[in-house]
């Protein structure tokens, strides 16, 4: 009884971690442009299906894996600059219309050139190990690491660093950022490749275990989207920590409730926090949302 | 603050609208010709087929598109059938039910079709039956549960049953001396009645079905479900499904170490499974037509030539091997245009060409259809075939 409990806690956890990783990305373009990237997980299946392709035309899975993740970050820069930096009055609401186009568009390119069909990377090194009757997927544990390593810098860098903190300072000030000298323009780069970066270390950590494919984006940024709510589009840590809850509560209703019922757990925390609280997670809801 | 909470709670309902729209297309569209049995015996034969190309059946979609693209192609080349050339309109269900449905309405209505080929997967090919029932043109399923046929007048379809496919894995259980079974079952139409199935047949047979897990076509975490076969004190696992969820099941199957034998359904009989699986998949055992160890066959097996033509003509034109639901849309298509060659496009006639298909050897086994059996395949085209090391071969106890 215990030993099933722990083995769907560890699923949820780094199901989990992947969404926490597109949160991740969605806050970090949020806080300096508000904008809403309907888009991100569209990254993730870019990078995964990139990498798979790569490994097929004979590379090794590690130039594979850094190879696409490079290409996904400036796709999602290219993405910036060539489509969202030329509105003229972009608020939340186009952004969120523009860049569900932009989404259908990335998924209508993946179709066309990678076929409808699902794949996935080879595992990366490892072996799986078993505490306690508990089985643990080496690749669980790298999809835990990225969070970790990958996601914990980012927040680091927005949080802690000069730079990081005079980025998001532009959402909120940007006449004044440029009086004192942050370009708007690097910010917003920067975000989105920040953006791409992580979305894209999603997609190709997840890839061995869930698979990429086409049409796997929107559900997927979804769920990252639904732990950026529960974060209250501010918070990184309440991000992730609602990023791992719903992986776990997904784990939990699909073990013991109906697996159907899975993918109904995000829209219904999404649903609670729209009519309850919209800080979600957030203790501290009057810190101003830069 | 008031306001900015306002502000930020409007993108929120914008984009759950969005996701609400996007998850129901809509059913719009009608008909501008409903004239479905104008079929004028001179003109072109139209065929249509509707396929799971994109989606979660896409890996059965897929080979199937390319085979009959490839098979049209090559009748046409070769002056069609009677000298009439014959027009095959392939359209996408996007493995969805109502996807099939309104594709199978515009072909019947609008493209004034003589035959339907399709759909790929189970449910999509029950939301087809009633409309083709109702138009009265003939359709030739590519899918397995038993219940698109059952009592049908106009629908056939070319896979075993998934009864008999049962059968031969129960028979199989009852000579290791499995007692309790465990199933995870995809949770469409392909999975549907699968457990009734195990309980009626086991009956006989001293098994019982101690559980049931199931799994949407779209998974791809199974902890879950394995979890819970792993607690359960089942001798044996069927898992029943397609790729790749079929396979990723498998993986994690492999990777919680239940470690109880397996069985899997004539639904993961492609490289797909490999791709999924890994490791996992050694010693897995399903039953299947022919076409997937045809190396192994006899070379005075009837099968045996037409698996290794089509074989042959299937990798030179598309460099991967065929898939055994390839088979199938070989299958449908030589039955449909035996039938077609022998009736003309009469409706009523083609339905009895089809009926009174006798002896044909296909690639999925040697097709018998009667009045009563609407699949024409029964046990013996199954063989039982155990994963080893990437490929499939002939499964010796």
């Amino acid at each position: 009884m215990l030993t099933d409990f722990l083995q769907l806690t560890a699923a949820g956890l780094s199901q989990g971690s992947v969404y926490a990783l597109l949160a991740v990305g969605l806050i970090s373009v949020y806080t300096v442009r508000h904008v809403i990237n309907i888009a991100q997980g569209d990254f993730a299946m870019m990078a995964g299906l990139g990498a798979v392709w790569l490994i097929s035309a004979g590379m090794p899975l590690f130039v594979s894996i850094v190879a696409a993740v490079l290409t996904v970050t400036l796709v999602s820069v290219a993405i910036e600059r060539l489509i969202i930096a030329r509105v003229k009055k972009l608020t939340t609401l186009v952004s969120i219309i523009l860049t569900l186009g932009v989404s259908t568009l990335l998924q209508a390119i993946l179709l066309l050139v990678w076929g409808p069909e699902a794949r996935g990377l080879p595992v990366f090194p490892g072996s799986d190990l078993t505490i306690a009757g508990v089985s643990i997927r080496a690749q669980e544990l790298w999809m835990v690491g990225a969070l970790v390593f990958v996601g914990g810098g980012i927040v680091f860098f927005y949080e802690k660093t000069r730079f990081g903190k005079a980025l998001r300072a532009c959402a909120e000030q940007p006449v004044a950022a440029r009086i004192v000298g942050i370009s708007p323009v690097m910010a917003s780069v920067l975000a989105f490749a920040i953006a791409g970066f992580v979305g894209a270390i999603a997609g190709v950590v997840s890839s061995p275990i869930y698979l990429s494919i086409w049409s796997g984006g929107l559900l997927l940024g979804l769920k990252g989207f639904v732990a950026a709510v529960l974060g209250g589009f501010s918070s990184f840590r309440a991000a992730i920590v609602g990023a791992l809850l719903l992986g776990v509560l997904e784990s939990y209703v699909a073990g013991y409730v109906a697996s159907g019922l899975r993918d109904a757990v995000a829209f219904f925390i999404l649903i609670l926090v729209l009519v309850i609280r919209t800080d979600g997670l957030v203790l501290k809801p009057t810190a101003v949302r830069v | 603050m008031k306001q900015s909470r306002i502000r930020f709670i409007a993108p929120l309902a914008v984009v759950t609208a969005l996701v609400l729209v996007g998850c129901s297309t809509s059913n719009l569209g009608g008909s501008t010709d409903s004239d479905p049995t104008g079929a004028a015996e001179t003109g072109p034969i139209k065929i249509g087929a509707v396929l799971d190309i994109t989606g979660g059946g896409a890996n059965l979609g897929v080979p199937q598109q390319n085979t009959l693209t490839m098979l049209a192609a090559a009748l046409n080349e070769n002056g069609g059938i009677d000298g009439r050339e014959v027009e095959l309109t392939i359209v996408d269900n996007q493995s969805t039910e109502d996807g099939a449905a309104k594709a199978a309405t515009k072909l019947i209505e609008s493209d004034d079709v003589d035959l339907i080929l399709g759909a790929s997967r189970t449910g999509p090919s029950l939301a087809m039956r009633s409309i083709a029932e109702a138009a009265e043109i003939p359709m030739i399923s590519l899918a397995a549960n038993a219940a698109i046929i059952t009592d049908s007048k106009w629908v056939f379809k070319t896979p075993q049953n998934d009864v008999v496919v049962l059968e031969t894995i129960l028979d199989d259980a009852e000579s290791k001396g499995y007692k309790k079974l465990a199933l995870v079952r995809d949770a469409s139409g392909f999975g549907e009645g699968v457990a009734d199935y195990i309980t009626d047949l086991g009956a006989d047979r001293g098994i019982t079905l101690e559980m049931t897990e199931s799994f949407e076509l779209t998974a791809t975490d199974f902890t879950p479900q394995m979890t819970n076969v792993r607690a359960s004190d089942a001798d044996a696992v069927i898992i029943w499904g397609i790729n790749p969820a079929a396979g990723l099941a498998q993986k994690a199957y492999g990777q919680l170490a239940v470690d109880k034998p397996v069985y899997q359904s004539h639904g993961v009989a492609s490289p797909a499974f490999f791709e999924a699986a890994g490791d996992a998949a050694d010693g897995v055992i399903i039953p299947n037509g022919r076409l997937l160890i045809a190396s192994e066959l006899d070379a005075a097996d009837p099968q045996r030539k037409v698996i290794d033509a089509f074989e042959a003509d299937y990798s030179a034109a598309y460099g991967t091997p065929a898939s055994s639901f390839a088979g199938y849309a070989y299958d449908a298509w030589n039955i449909a245009v035996n039938a077609l060659a022998e009736a003309g496009t009469d409706s009523e006639a083609l339905r009895d060409a089809i009926e009174g298909t006798t002896d044909l050897v296909g690639v999925s086994g040697v097709y018998n259809m009667t009045a009563d059996d609407h699949s024409g395949l029964d046990a013996s085209s199954l063989i039982l075939a155990e994963a080893q090391g990437g490929v499939w071969s002939l499964y010796k106890d």
